[in-house]
């Protein structure tokens, strides 16, 4: 016992002893939708450890602070859609893209950095995820154009809505995000990038729903997304 | 159970960020003798630097007691690697560091000096929104928007602008690498040189309230 545990503080003293290379720390590369047993909503590994957490919202509030450097302290991002829209999110939604994102099942070197092992523990992501789902979505997100609408709601009826409710509730217990409130800008790059393979964190079932799309498609059916609300999640309107 | 605790030790367990930081608990007015005799030269009595351009001599005055203590525990371990300091603090006890952190904490900081007027706009759209096409998060997120910083994450406010370029430089080179997670290190990767020298300008212009 006494030998076993000399031996781990040896190995720990040795991986202590590597020095730390500069700059941002890289992503690693996690299979995704192009390997063939790939389940998109599979919760495994850190992923279900992480769901098992009760998150606590205040302590999400100073854990949040690494975040809202990008997303803002409200959670709302940016309207152009550099960055995404947080507030009101679903916490099970926030947890798996989190937890894909370390492990490199969804690409995003400028996120990176800021959600790795090294930065933000278990606890933590559970304490952010219930305080930005506590948060309300506010009204001032980016929206489209405004000049397809009718198609938009057409496609959104008879594709999204199934499984993104409505007025774009999600599903938190399917890992379906909450739409409403979010940036027309955003949501048109995550669907291109569904479209085309390059969201490797996608479900499935939502690349076959939107392969046969066209670009116009895909801004009517997000230009009618960007102005979904959803009340129950929503900050008073003024 | 001895090697239990030492093993914890070696892990490395730190303070979450979600835990808020306890600061340091001592006796300030001890302290100020240690300040008196040790530090006085470069930091001044009051703690506000004796030479402003020099980016070696940083205020200490008004920062967060827990921050500075963190700081002068990372020289004498090696941690935060700077030769001068290392030698000031190797002979500092725990007790004399914390009540030293809590004596610089409670002093008076001055206003700082803007020596480069023409970067302090650009300076300060970094500072509070960050460079979304690079990826360079809004510095204000942990540091607040008075600069006033939180816990671990230091006040900058007035801070010589010297001093607080050299440490983006050093961050961004990777020669200081005691930021918890690697945070800073993230942040100024992104960044250009005279990106960091605005922040460093806007920063000694920003007002101690």
């Amino acid at each position: 016992m006494k030998k076993l545990c000399f031996l781990l503080a040896l190995a720990l003293t040795a991986v202590q002893a590597i020095p730390a290379l500069a700059g941002a720390p890289q992503q690693p590369k996690a299979p995704g939708i192009e390997s063939k047993d790939y389940v998109w909503n599979e919760t495994s590994g850190e992923k279900a450890d992480i769901l098992k957490l009760k998150g606590d919202s205040e302590r999400g509030r100073n854990a949040y602070r690494v975040c809202q450097g990008c997303h803002k302290p409200n959670g709302a991002g940016l309207s152009d859609g550099t960055y995404p829209q947080l507030a009101g999110q679903h916490a099970t939604v926030l947890i798996k893209q989190m937890a894909d994102v370390r492990d490199g099942r969804r690409e995003n070197p400028k996120m990176f950095p800021f959600a790795g092992k090294h930065i933000i523990d278990m606890q933590e992501i559970a304490d952010v995820a219930i305080y930005l789902q506590n948060m309300k979505i506010p009204h001032d997100n980016g929206k489209g154009p405004g000049t397809s609408l009718a198609r938009g709601n057409e496609l959104y009826k008879s594709d999204c809505q199934v499984c993104h409710g409505e007025n774009g509730g999600g599903n938190e217990k399917k890992f379906y995000p909450v739409l409403a409130g979010q940036h027309y800008k955003y949501m048109l790059r995550q669907i291109a990038n569904i479209r085309d393979g390059k969201r490797r964190n996608a479900n499935p079932k939502m690349v076959k729903v939107v392969q046969n799309y066209t670009d116009a498609d895909m801004e009517a059916v997000v230009d009618y997304m960007s102005r979904l609300s959803m009340p129950e999640r929503s900050a008073a309107k003024q | 159970m001895k090697q239990w605790v030492i093993l914890a030790a070696l892990v490395g367990l730190s303070a979450p960020w979600g835990a808020v930081a306890a600061p340091p608990k001592g006796d300030p007015e001890k302290g100020k003798q240690i300040a008196s005799q040790v530090c006085l030269a470069c930091h001044g009595v009051d703690g506000n630097g004796t030479e402003p351009t020099n980016p070696e001599f940083p205020k200490l005055a008004g920062k967060q007691p827990e921050y500075l203590l963190k700081q002068l525990k990372d020289f004498k371990s090696g941690k935060r690697k700077n030769e001068i300091m290392a030698g000031t603090v190797a002979n500092l006890t725990p007790d004399d560091m914390a009540n030293l952190s809590l004596y610089y904490a409670g002093q008076k900081a001055r206003p700082g000096m803007v020596r480069i007027p023409a970067l302090v706009t650009m300076g300060k759209k970094i500072y509070m929104d960050g460079n979304p096409d690079a990826g360079v998060p809004a510095c204000a997120g942990c540091h607040e928007a008075d600069a006033f910083g939180y816990g671990f994450f230091p006040h900058l406010a007035g801070q010589h602008a010297e001093y607080t370029f050299l440490q983006l430089k050093r961050f961004n080179t990777g020669d200081r690498d005691n930021d918890k997670g690697l945070a800073m290190q993230s942040v100024t990767a992104k960044m250009t040189e005279q990106e960091m020298r605005a922040v460093a300008e806007y920063l000694a212009g920003v007002p101690l309230k």
